[in-house]
């Protein structure tokens, strides 16, 4: 009996090795994690609402494209990091938030083979007995790729590995990203969110959505992408999980990388939008994901060209593959939400009405938010700067040299740094987080922690937002970020707007308005409005642009120039093309001066001159959700 | 360690880690007949007597082959099931055997790793099973105090001349309005209204840089003395700044944070089993290192024990 028992004991303890320390250390590393910067859990509800940062969009070596790039952080490394302490890179470097904590974290590990690549290298489990599961973990690059393909043929097929059948790692990850949830959720301290991706890309055009749950109620397992491609199955079994009283959304992201897929006209079965899809999609899907590393999908020059702004941090490629997008209706934020409008016109419903919030998607279990700390995306791939296009390869001198030899820089080295989601809520939990998030009063940013509100409304003469007196009148006169607005006959809608800088990043240059419109004829426009300058500019009202402020970067030094730009920005706006029968939708997006691309900091490091093939300047921006102006049905 | 601690101490590990693994779903896609191996070895030595030409596989082994597809079938095996099961451990035995006579276990980097991990495992799992004490508890926190230290907290009110818009007369401005401010004016209807709060509640040193930028933090945190002070200049603009509140820094009592302490104390125990018992080991050998040409000429870490494979030849007395 006693050796029975020894011995069972000793084939449970393979079984627990399958899940290394990790998890108990991290647990281990110091009451600083008890006591965050915010206010204690004491704080009372601020009914004028604060503002919270944080990242809706983060993989940890549960994510079987993060393991096999050499990430061996967990989720509860993941919220260590988040809540300022200090875990390693797949490189072995330290990585820290360098100013302040975040607010909220969403882990969001790929539903799809969620933690069977860590099986697969733990000895002793069937897993790895797979052929392939030698050449994942070799040091042969061909034989990791050729391994590392099957997954992705898997997901662009959306049909699992037969070997990869068994469930088992699955379910165990999924209750360690269920676990560290709980563990780290401290209401009025710290949010964090349970999640997971549904990683669908059906023949590789990217339909990836984040699935975050609003409280510790979820499911035994997700649903992912390999039971099906369809994202309208997926919102179907959130709805059947709503019903089970599990309040969940799904958020896309990565449009950029659809294309054309993301937001289209049609059914998956290729019938036109109706009013059942529309209502489906956007009960069930309010925001999208704007910026990431992977570029933003606000909007770009083809879709935009009278938006001088839209080139920022375009990603033009497939997701994975070098294969280049050819369709860009369809897969970027703005064309979406005027496709909503005409669509609504035709069907009677929007599916495309969205907030806006912005994520990493790092899989370092840490997301790189600040260009001057850029660290990559994912691993060991991009975890050097000549990894990742910044500085050239040691075998050549120059660029010129490397460029001449014919080469190329990997595509890592057009990701940018992360962004980051604010949200405007009452106190820091959950259910205070989750129903800003359903009202979609929420922004985007690509990475600095810029704060921004806007409000749409009547009687807004005199309100100044930087004030509890202002903000208490805009919420009784007016609707936030995210709301309707609705035509009030004889009136103008008036909106106002403010904006204050990241003390650790860049003085801001503008505020702009992005407005889409429908003309009689059901047809959706664009327009791009600078509302307020920084240094004393004037808003040209022809061109409807702000003076160049003349703020400039030392690419030498990356140092920005102190005097140009400005802290804070605030002011009223009415619209001068206003037409009280057109419906409309309008967006803030707030614009810092210049600075350094992280590329341009990685050459500055290294003392090498900048990838002459990449942008060296950036303009860091955030991006409200949208208002939309809805006309009253008699219209004088 | 003699072969009868060790064993001792494995089986108790064994034990531990019974309770803890059960609660383990991986389990299930183990290779149970590479468990009974390994584990039988590590534990007993082995339970099979083998000469040159026989091999007996002892009632024992027979029953907890039965007791493992028990587990994993949840019934008992018929006699056919069960001999088929006899027959693959006889022939892994034989296999096993003949691998380790062959010296193939030497070289493969996955075996040396499994065994080495095993090793620490029961090294830490033997002894951390216990429950701390509360004088234990106590202990450790009195032992690291440093680590379960509420940071210092400050509350205050700031007025601001923006630098927006006064730019260059930003100070003047401040000083204005200080001396209005320290005759007793109303500081909510003084300086520029912005999105930092006018009054920050019970904050810390890093909550405040976060809004604030660091200067401004160091600056508030070090003042001293009495009521309206400043300006403390940020790009934002002068700030005049009153403090409200002051919570020192303080270390957090037993019973606030007892979980904590319990996880952090069983987490050290472990860490300190391993350590120990691999030091133990390492005093049985010496390890000398034949150095490439190349290496040889580059200067030795200075501080071999916070390297984890230690850079340098180290000597120590063997046994």
């Amino acid at each position: 009996m006693v050796e029975r028992g020894a011995i069972l004991a000793v084939s449970l303890l393979l079984a627990s090795c399958v899940q290394p320390g990790p998890t108990d250390s991290a647990a281990a590393r110091g009451a600083a994690a008890a006591d965050g910067t915010a206010a204690a859990a004491a704080t009372p509800a601020n009914p004028l609402r604060n503002v919270y940062f944080g990242d809706l969009h983060l993989h940890t070596r549960n994510s079987f494209d993060a393991y096999v790039f050499n990430v061996r952080a967990s989720p509860e490394d993941a919220y260590a990091y988040a809540k300022g302490q200090t875990i390693k890179h797949a490189m072995g470097f330290d990585l820290r938030l360098s100013h302040a904590p975040l607010d909220f974290l969403a882990v969001t590990d790929h539903a799809e083979y969620l933690g069977v690549v860590q099986a697969i290298d733990t000895p002793g489990t069937t897993y790895s007995k797979l052929p392939y599961a030698r050449d994942l973990f070799s040091n042969e690059r061909a034989g990791i790729l050729a391994a590392f393909a099957r997954f992705a043929e898997s997901l662009s097929s959306g049909k699992r590995l037969p070997e990869l059948s068994d469930l088992s790692a699955t379910r165990s990850a999924w209750q360690e990203t269920l676990r560290s949830a709980e563990r780290n959720n401290e209401p009025g301290k710290f949010t964090a969110f349970i999640g997971y991706e549904f990683t669908s890309m059906p023949e590789l055009r990217n339909l990836h959505r984040n699935v975050i749950f609003s409280s510790d109620r979820a499911p035994a397992m997700p649903y992912s992408a390999l039971e099906s491609q369809n994202p309208e199955d997926l919102w179907r079994w959130m709805e059947q999980r709503r019903a089970e009283g599990m309040e969940v959304l799904s958020i896309p992201h990565n449009g950029n990388g659809s294309d054309g897929t993301m937001f289209e006209r049609t059914l998956w079965n290729g019938q036109p939008i109706d009013r059942a899809y529309a209502e489906l999609r956007s009960r069930n899907e309010p925001l999208v994901e704007i910026t990431q590393a992977k570029g933003q999908s606000e909007t770009m020059p083809l879709l935009s060209p009278n938006d001088e702004l839209a080139g920022f941090e375009l990603m033009t490629s497939y997701i994975g593959v070098s294969k280049q997008i050819t369709k860009f209706e369809g897969g970027y934020a703005r064309d979406a939400l005027k496709r909503g409008m005409e669509i609504e016109r035709e069907i009677g419903a929007n599916p495309y009405k969205l907030g806006f919030v912005a994520g990493s998607d790092s899989h370092n279990s840490a997301g790189s938010y600040e260009e001057d700390q850029y660290f990559s995306k994912v691993g060991a791939l991009d975890g050097s700067p000549d990894r990742r296009g910044a500085v050239p390869p040691a075998d050549y001198k120059s660029w010129d040299e490397f460029y001449a030899a014919g080469k190329t820089v990997p595509v890592s080295s057009t990701w940018g740094s992360a962004g980051l989601t604010g949200i405007w809520a009452e106190q820091n939990t959950r259910e205070s987080l989750f129903a800003a998030l359903r009202r979609k009063e929420t922004f985007a940013t690509t990475g600095p922690r810029i704060r921004v509100r806007l409000f749409g409304g009547y009687e807004l003469d005199g309100v100044n937002l930087a004030t509890d007196d202002g903000v208490r009148r805009a919420y009784e006169n007016a609707v936030p970020m995210g709301g309707d607005l609705v035509g009030k006959p004889g009136h103008k809608p008036q909106f106002v707007v403010i904006a204050m800088r990241d003390i650790h990043s860049a003085p801001l240059q503008r505020i702009q308005m992005v407005k889409g419109w429908l003309d009689a004829s059901g047809k959706a426009h664009e327009k791009v409005f600078d509302v307020v300058c920084s240094d004393g500019g004037k808003v040209d009202a022809t061109t409807q642009r702000c003076p160049d402020n003349g703020a400039t970067v030392d690419l030498n030094t990356c140092e920005i120039a102190r005097d140009k730009g400005a802290g804070q920005l605030h002011s009223g706006w009415s619209d001068p093309e206003f037409e009280p029968g057109q419906q409309a939708f309008y967006y803030a997006r707030v614009i810092e001066n210049p600075t350094c691309r992280w590329s341009t900091w990685d050459a500055v490091r290294a003392g090498v001159a900048p990838n002459p093939r990449l942008p060296k300047t950036i303009q860091e921006r955030a991006y409200t959700s949208p208002i939309w102006f809805v006309p009253t049905k008699h219209v004088d | 360690m003699s072969t009868d601690e060790f064993n001792e101490r494995a089986e108790r590990g064994a034990k531990a880690m019974l309770t803890r693994a059960m609660r383990e779903p991986l389990l299930q896609f183990l290779s149970i007949a590479l468990v009974l191996f390994v584990a039988n070895q590590l534990i007993h030595g082995s339970s099979v007597q083998i000469s040159t030409e026989l091999i007996t596989i002892s009632r024992g082994r027979v029953n907890q082959l039965a007791e493992s597809y028990r587990l994993l079938t949840g019934r008992l095996p018929s006699r056919a099931e069960l001999q088929a099961l006899v027959d693959d451990f006889a022939d892994e035995e034989i296999a096993y055997r003949e691998a380790i006579a062959m010296g193939l276990d030497a070289d493969d980097t996955i075996v040396r790793r499994r065994m080495r991990q095993k090793l620490e495992f029961l090294a830490e799992e033997a002894e951390a099973s216990e429950e701390p004490t509360d004088e234990q508890l106590a202990g450790w926190l009195a032992e690291h105090a440093a680590d379960y230290r509420l940071p210092e907290r400050i509350s205050f009110r700031q007025v601001m001349a923006s630098a927006d818009v006064h730019g260059a007369r930003m100070n003047e401005e401040a000083a204005a309005l200080l001396k209005q401010l320290r005759s007793g004016a109303d500081a909510s209807r003084l300086g520029d209204p912005s999105m930092l709060p006018s009054t920050l509640p019970s904050t810390t040193h890093q909550g405040v840089t976060a809004l604030f930028g660091e200067t401004f933090a160091d600056a508030i945190f070090a003042h001293t003395g009495e009521g309206w002070f400043g300006p403390i200049v940020t790009p934002l603009g002068a700030h005049l700044i009153s403090v409200l509140k002051r919570e020192p820094a303080r270390t957090m009592e037993l019973a606030e944070i007892r979980g904590k302490l319990r996880s952090d104390w069983i987490e050290a125990r472990r860490r300190d089993q391993r350590e120990q018992f691999l030091a133990r080991l390492r005093q049985r050998y010496s390890v000398a290192v034949e150095w490439p040409e190349m290496y040889l000429a580059q200067p030795a870490a200075s501080d071999v024990s916070k390297i984890r494979h230690p850079l340098d030849t180290i000597h120590t007395s063997g046994e």
